[in-house]
């Protein structure tokens, strides 16, 4: 077995987990929050899609964006490569760990298969550290699990070049140059600065603290799409998973988010995040009654009208706590 | 979130939570799935429901085999059809029978594939009984040669 030396540690997120173990491992020290936050990871989007059975809800930026919004507000690059053979895409990757280097690749997460088999859905943009390889497996380093896993090359070889929405195409990326001195200022105050403007100034009715309104308001017409009441249940008591076990940190990343600010205020010795700190983990715990709220009424089949339009008005109620706490963090990095 | 309130543990199910730690400062913990932990076993309940009543619309002729494990794998319509490599107004068709019986055996692999099943599997259900589920297992192997074959194994865990 080839395996490179890495430190496996768990993560909230699969793209922030991955893209600071790379550079930690790089050598340049930096916390998950830091990178989530310095590449504007919180978000909001409501989406009814062919893609999807049913209407679904992100809570952070588009997959992928992690990793480029750090490259460019840190300064440091990845090499990125996608395929459109999957030899090649296998070659490469092989050829990287024989060169004894980590590196991230995108994969479908139901081919995962040390991950219990009830959360295995076809996903296309999780992301793993592939640090090793033998006869029959390779080594992995997931977020979401709590050792190094081995993973049978067809499998992963499967994952990384499956079709689809998103399709991975074998993407795969390593850090290949690190900058000396790192402007962590600047690059917080950007990451700031671009977040909040997203949540609460891109003219799409469906994204941002809208995006939040049109779940709030929509969630009452969900019945109407579901099979029968136990469909409906599921639905509903995914609004948890969404928030709480797709890798968010808790709280549809809002907890993460707040880590960030406090670690920021620290790093820029500004007190005024600091109190913002405080105030993302109070929206947080709101988000968090939800997704409790969610899963008790779910498992009820309290599923009435009533139940729902109290639901709805609980997400209502975070549309306006958002696009208040983003105003004036928005103000705040001007 | 503070940090007492993330005590909550499920081997099956661990992930990471960031909290408010007693001194005051945020950071991260390793906890578990707090869905998982205290509705899991109404969730497998839903699926097993889910399982039987579209195998009765299967028994009928109502659905295809490809609505069924779409179904049961939360697949998207347009995903599916991306996945299979076919437009989506095929798949559509394909969700009925009258057109699932059209199919070539070359379109049923590819939906083999995608659903990570044998191809046979679109045509035929093995089931254990309830009573010896925590006693057996079915595994299957495809011929490495030939991706129409395939061995189903009943094994004791």
């Amino acid at each position: 077995m080839k395996e490179i030396d890495f430190e496996h540690k768990m993560a909230a997120h699969c793209e922030s987990g991955t893209v600071t173990a790379l550079l930690n491992h790089a050598g340049l020290e930096i916390t998950e929050p830091m990178v989530f936050g310095i590449a504007s990871g919180i978000f909001f989007g409501y989406f009814e899609s062919s893609n999807f059975s049913f209407p679904m809800f992100i809570v952070r930026n588009k997959p992928g964006s992690i990793r480029k919004n750090i490259a460019k507000r840190l300064g440091v690059k990845f090499y990125t490569k996608s395929f459109r053979k999957s030899e090649k895409g296998i070659e490469e990757l092989d050829r990287l760990l024989e060169e004894g280097r980590p590196v991230a690749t995108q994969v479908d997460f139901y081919y995962m298969e040390y991950m219990p088999e009830y959360t295995r859905t076809h996903m296309n943009v999780h992301f793993i550290n592939v640090i090793g390889k033998n006869e029959k497996n390779y080594l992995v380093s997931d977020s979401y699990y709590k050792e190094k896993a081995h993973l049978r090359q067809e499998l992963l070889n499967k994952a990384r070049f499956v079709g689809g929405h998103m399709a991975p195409k074998g993407f795969l990326f390593y850090p290949e140059y690190i900058p000396q001195d790192v402007d962590f200022e600047t690059a917080i105050r950007k990451g700031i600065k671009k977040a909040s403007h997203d949540m609460i100034k891109l003219p799409v009715p469906f994204v941002g603290v809208k995006g939040i309104r049109k779940f709030a308001k929509k969630v009452t017409g969900w019945p109407e799409l579901a099979r029968d009441i136990d469909h409906l249940s599921h639905e509903i008591m995914k609004i948890n998973v969404f928030l709480e076990d797709q890798g968010t940190g808790g709280a549809g990343f809002r907890f993460l988010y707040a880590t960030f600010l406090q670690q920021a205020a620290q790093k820029l010795n500004d007190t005024q995040l600091e109190g913002m700190s405080k105030k993302m983990m109070s929206i947080g715990d709101d988000w968090r009654n939800i997704s409790y709220f969610a899963a008790k009424i779910g498992k009820q089949r309290d599923l009435g009208e009533e139940r729902l339009n109290e639901l709805s008005g609980m997400i209502y109620a975070m549309a306006d706590k958002e696009q208040e706490f983003f105003t004036e963090l928005y103000k705040m990095v001007k | 979130m503070k940090e007492k309130e993330a005590q909550i543990s499920f081997d099956m199910h661990p992930l990471v939570l960031y909290v408010e730690k007693e001194d005051g400062t945020y950071g991260r913990v390793e906890s578990a799935s707090y869905l998982s932990k205290n509705y899991l076993e109404d969730y497998f309940e839903k699926v097993r429901k889910w399982d039987k009543e579209l195998k009765d619309q299967l028994d009928k002729g109502e659905i295809s085999p490809v609505y069924y494990y779409m179904t049961m794998l939360e697949m998207g319509e347009g995903d599916l059809a991306s996945r299979a490599g076919i437009p989506k107004w095929k798949l559509k068709k394909h969700l009925k029978m009258d057109a699932f019986e059209k199919i070539n055996l070359r379109m049923l692999r590819r939906y083999a594939d995608v659903f990570d099943i044998p191809v046979s599997n679109l045509l035929h259900f093995t089931v254990i009984k309830e009573k010896d589920q925590d006693k057996l297992k079915i595994t299957y192997q495809k011929s490495s040669n030939n991706p129409y074959i395939s061995v189903s194994k009943i094994e004791i865990k």
